[in-house]
């Protein structure tokens, strides 16, 4: 079969277009009618097919041949007869590529290609197609960002996991010695040999064993704030998903039995931070109980000065009362007098009339009452 | 796509055994006719070229308009109800 058509006329004008810009011919700028591309192929294109078409008289026949050939080739020797494949592909470089180049080109473009066999390949090789030429901007655009990622994605987790765990180990080394300056060496000596996730574990736990024996805890949890701070200073993003650990670890912060680590000085470690927050979770009650027991004063207080309200009120009362017998008294007495005052005057008279006022003072007085 | 065929739903329904090429869904006598001259003559013939395809629905249209000269609904509806019996019984 030949390379290009002998008469143009059958293809769209699209694919008119396509298969003259993929071999270069200069297309005339705007809209044209297809008779004008047509002629375009005949005059550039055609005419090729003539002097190629020594090699390609072997596969003269109709369309419908190739088709068989094509699976054949899928299994053998692809390259030799893959240049006369097929008449309408536009660009012989998709149809030159092997299977395996196939979808390396496809994944290049971000493409997820299944197995590239003979009912399947043709559809590869369009898809390539498509996103090589029909919009050879956009798509290559978004491919190479797609493309870059992946590169980027590992190169970034890989460096990630190396920075923090490189971090995380100089870090927990530099700040955490200072305190024990004999722990500090070994450490450091052992941190810069090997950089690796599981060394930095040991070391760590090893660390953070030392601060558990030699430390008091507030110190430990000192250096791991400062752990904290210079982590979150040293990385760009401020979040580290490694870094949390030794703030749970360390800080005297309540630690869930799930997040426990498998070694033994960790466990021991938790086991005191978690006595720590036993301990304060009980202080915490107690002051809670305190603060509770606070209004219940309030309560005996209030029922204390109810008390001395009523002490008071009471003998408030019972000096009224007192006052009020003397102020009856008075009153009575008053009463006495204005009643009495001129019996009284009268007997008086009497009496220092007789001489026995004394007698009869007091025989007035209980008659009066 | 939001209504099923008959023929859909008795294709899904079950496994599809040594069903012929024209029980898909929108494969009717004359594109049944097309694909098993290219081999395609059982259903499951069919649904190892989608499974080439890695069950891309768009690919397996784009093919099945190459091959049989189905139209768009035709060859959607085939990939559908295909995908279905992929969902079903894979």
């Amino acid at each position: 079969m030949a390379e290009f058509l002998e008469d143009p006329s059958v293809l769209t004008k699209d694919k008119l277009k396509n298969e003259l810009a993929a071999n270069n011919v200069p297309l005339p700028s705007g809209e044209h009618k297809k008779e004008v591309y047509v002629q375009l192929y005949l005059k550039n294109l055609t005419v090729l097919n003539n002097k190629k078409s020594p090699p390609a008289d072997t596969f003269s026949s109709d369309e419908e041949l190739p088709a068989p050939v094509v699976s054949n080739k899928s299994r053998s020797g692809r390259k030799a007869t893959k240049k006369t494949d097929k008449p309408r592909t536009e660009e012989v470089e998709v149809t030159d590529l092997t299977d395996e180049d196939l979808k390396q080109q496809l994944a290049k473009h971000g493409v997820d290609s299944g197995p590239i066999v003979a009912t399947t390949r043709k559809l590869y090789e369009k898809k390539l197609q498509k996103l090589l030429d029909q919009p050879p901007a956009e798509p290559e655009a978004p491919t190479d960002v797609t493309a870059l990622p992946k590169a980027d994605s590992n190169q970034n987790g890989n460096t990630n996991s190396d920075q923090y765990s490189d971090k995380e180990d100089e870090e927990i080394a530099a700040p955490e010695p200072e305190p024990v300056p004999v722990v500090e060496k070994p450490v450091r000596s052992r941190g810069k040999a090997p950089v690796t996730s599981r060394t930095s574990s040991r070391r760590q736990t090893k660390v953070v064993e030392e601060i558990i024996v030699e430390e008091t805890p507030k110190k430990a949890s000192e250096s791991v704030v400062e752990d904290i701070l210079a982590n979150e200073i040293s990385t760009p993003t401020g979040i580290s998903a490694t870094c949390r650990r030794p703030i749970r670890g360390a800080a005297g912060r309540p630690v869930k039995p799930s997040e426990y680590w498998l070694d033994e000085s960790h466990v021991q470690h938790t086991v005191l931070t978690e006595t720590r927050s036993y301990s304060e979770s009980f202080s915490r009650p107690g002051s809670s109980i305190s603060s509770s027991k606070a209004p219940a004063r309030r309560g005996v207080l209030s029922l204390l000065l109810k008390l001395l309200l009523l002490i008071v009120v009471g003998g408030s009362l019972y000096y009224a009362y007192q006052n009020l017998d003397a102020d009856q008294i008075n009153t009575l007495k008053g009463l006495v007098d204005s009643v009495v005052v001129p019996l009284q005057g009268a007997v008086e008279n009497a009496a220092t009339y007789l001489g026995i006022s004394s007698s009869s003072n007091g025989a007035t007085e209980s008659a009066g009452n | 796509m939001s209504t099923t065929s008959q023929k859909h739903r008795d294709f899904v329904g079950e496994p599809m055994g040594d069903k012929s090429v024209t029980a898909l869904s929108g494969i009717g006598e004359i594109l049944g006719k097309k694909l098993e001259e290219q081999g395609f003559d059982k259903a499951y013939v069919v649904l190892g070229q989608f499974l080439l395809l890695k069950k891309d629905t768009e690919m397996f249209t784009e093919w099945l308009r190459d091959a049989s000269g189905a139209n768009s609904r035709q060859a959607g509806s085939c990939a559908q109800c295909l995908r279905e019996w992929c969902d079903a019984f894979l």
